[in-house]
């Protein structure tokens, strides 16, 4: 599997201003999902052609974090990481809408 | 013998200064601090150059993203729909311009769309009301003033 390369990040954002909490919860989702796809032995190239992506250009932006899975295409992306489709949204639910994931399934539940 | 530099495009790698410059010049509109908008760059795992136009707090969600992949110049949406592709930098800026104006005011069609309809469900549940109101008034009115 291939592996990220460093860049270095420009911002346009006011030095000293805070990242939100729904980017930073975006980006530990994110994070998981990269886990996942490493676990599944995927590239974002690999991963995005079996979605029918043109470019994997789309993954990446869900992966750093700065886009969310698209509910229309949830259920193929946790098929191709080998997860079951339920339990991939309820745990991306957790960090795209935390306190809709706590009304449904409570704070304990992960 | 002098030798002009030229400033050589980039083809993989990190944004080059002037690759910024014309994204940020064009999307300059979008980017005022009355629109609350950021930007962003990142990478994809290949080393790909990407710039993300984030949407105003609090969820800064990304609207549009413009990637280098070789040579082309690829610009999606914040779901990942493919709205243009080519080698020109500065093509692909202006549709992201254009695709940020096209956004705003398909906002303003929204909201525009949703006060008629509120104004029209009130005349046609409220307004009634009202007339019966009226009217009850007009035929319990006479009979009051024989008590007056």
């Amino acid at each position: 599997m291939k592996r990220a390369k460093q860049q270095d990040v420009f911002t346009g954002r006011s030095p000293g201003q805070a990242v939100p909490e729904a980017r930073q919860l975006r980006k530990l989702a994110g994070d998981w999902l990269k886990l996942r796809r490493a676990d599944a032995e995927l590239s974002q190239a690999d991963l995005a052609a079996r979605l029918g992506l043109k470019y994997y250009t789309f993954i990446s932006q869900v992966e750093n974090g700065f886009s969310r899975v698209p509910t229309e295409i949830m259920g193929a992306w946790a098929n191709e990481l080998g997860i079951e489709q339920g339990a991939f949204a309820k745990h991306l639910l957790m960090y795209y809408e935390p306190e809709l994931h706590r009304l449904l399934f409570g704070a304990e539940s992960k | 013998m002098s030798v002009v530099a030229f400033e050589r495009k980039s083809a993989t790698g990190a944004w080059s200064e002037s690759e910024l410059n014309t994204i940020v010049a064009a999307l300059n509109a979008a980017l005022g601090p009355a629109k609350g908008r950021e930007w962003e760059t990142g990478a994809t795992e290949s080393g790909d150059a990407q710039f993300y136009l984030l949407d105003s707090l609090p969820d800064q969600a990304c609207e549009l993203c413009v990637s280098r992949i070789g040579g082309r110049y690829i610009l999606e949406d914040g779901s990942g729909r493919l709205l243009f592709e080519h080698r020109s930098l500065p093509l692909v800026a202006q549709h992201a311009r254009a695709a940020v104006s096209s956004r705003s005011w398909s906002l303003v069609a929204r909201l525009v769309l949703l006060s008629f309809t509120v104004r029209h469900t009130i005349q046609e549940k409220v307004e009634p009301l009202l007339i019966e109101g009226e009217e009850l008034l007009v035929h319990v009115a006479p009979q009051l003033a024989i008590f007056a």
